[in-house]
């Protein structure tokens, strides 16, 4: 089920986030750049209110169509991690599902696990 | 504007001012790569740096324009591939870009620097560099930085061995 609220489109960047079954699914697509740093920075944080509010620990980030991110946004996922590593209560997991065929996502991705090795995951998906 | 000499291949463009043309810049130079290299990795890294250099570059620009210049020189082997950016900036500016550029250049490790401007980043909520800590710990290039005056280049630099 799609949320509209935590959900964004416009002409170069999307982002859809679904609930399906107790697992929230986000879904990026086109090109993160300077346009989409205020959405990206609207929405994650709203994103982590819906999850402490449902319960939800598990989320799955799909960028298998997100074409490049710059290091604005790229800088938005490290805050919106470190948030997550920070709930006391809580012990969230990411799973960042990568295509290879988009070379930058391999290295900017295994550096996001770096910063958060208990906490990420990255698994390559169908291009 | 194209060029070559016997041992230096370039091309140089100025962009004023809108910053969506980054995009636009950064796929050019990927396609370009990818047919003057054939080699995919060292493609998507070059635009990788393009981006992230040329979107500084456009943001901190005193007057909007900004140059890029993308060369490879053949006197090394491997050969040398530079991508050059060229603005006028504020003194305030320029300092941070100093201090972020030397402070990475003193660390030997560039993606133990890049995770620790993550965590200054995530806890200040300041921009903080990492766009010139992705260049060297995620592009595996180089970078440096010539003054005069107002005026700033800010120089990434790789060999183009075959990646692994």
């Amino acid at each position: 089920m799609k949320i509209e609220s935590l959900s964004f489109r416009e002409a170069e960047f999307a982002i859809e986030t679904t609930l399906t079954e107790g697992r929230l699914r986000l879904t990026l697509a086109g090109t993160a750049d300077v346009r989409a740093i205020e959405p990206l920075g609207r929405l994650l944080p709203k994103i982590y209110d819906h999850s402490a509010a449902g319960s939800i620990d598990d989320i799955t980030v799909d960028v298998l169509t997100l074409e490049f991110m710059n290091s604005s946004c790229f800088k938005a996922f490290v805050t919106w991690i470190s948030v997550m590593q920070d709930a006391q209560d809580r012990r969230y997991r990411i799973t960042f599902v990568s295509n290879p065929a988009m070379r930058w996502q391999r290295r900017s991705l295994q550096a996001l696990a770096c910063f958060a090795p208990d906490m990420i995951a990255v698994t390559t998906g169908a291009s | 504007m194209l060029g070559h000499t016997s041992d230096l291949a370039y091309f140089e463009m100025s962009i004023s001012p809108s910053i969506s043309f980054v995009s636009v810049v950064r796929r050019f130079v990927a396609s370009f790569y990818e047919c003057l290299l054939s080699d995919l990795d060292l493609a998507s890294r070059v635009a990788l740096v393009t981006h992230e250099l040329l979107e500084n570059a456009v943001k901190y620009s005193i007057d909007g324009e900004t140059t890029i210049r993308m060369e490879i020189a053949t006197t090394t082997t491997p050969p040398t591939v530079r991508i050059r950016t060229r603005n006028r900036a504020d003194p305030a500016s320029t300092a941070i870009l100093r201090r972020n550029i030397d402070e990475m250049n003193a660390l030997a490790d560039p993606m133990a620097f890049f995770q620790l401007l993550m965590k200054r980043g995530a806890r200040s909520g300041a921009p903080g560099g990492l766009g010139l800590g992705r260049i060297a710990a995620e592009a595996e290039m180089t970078v440096s930085y010539t003054l005069v005056g107002e005026l700033v280049e800010v120089c990434a630099e790789t060999t183009a061995a075959r990646s692994p």
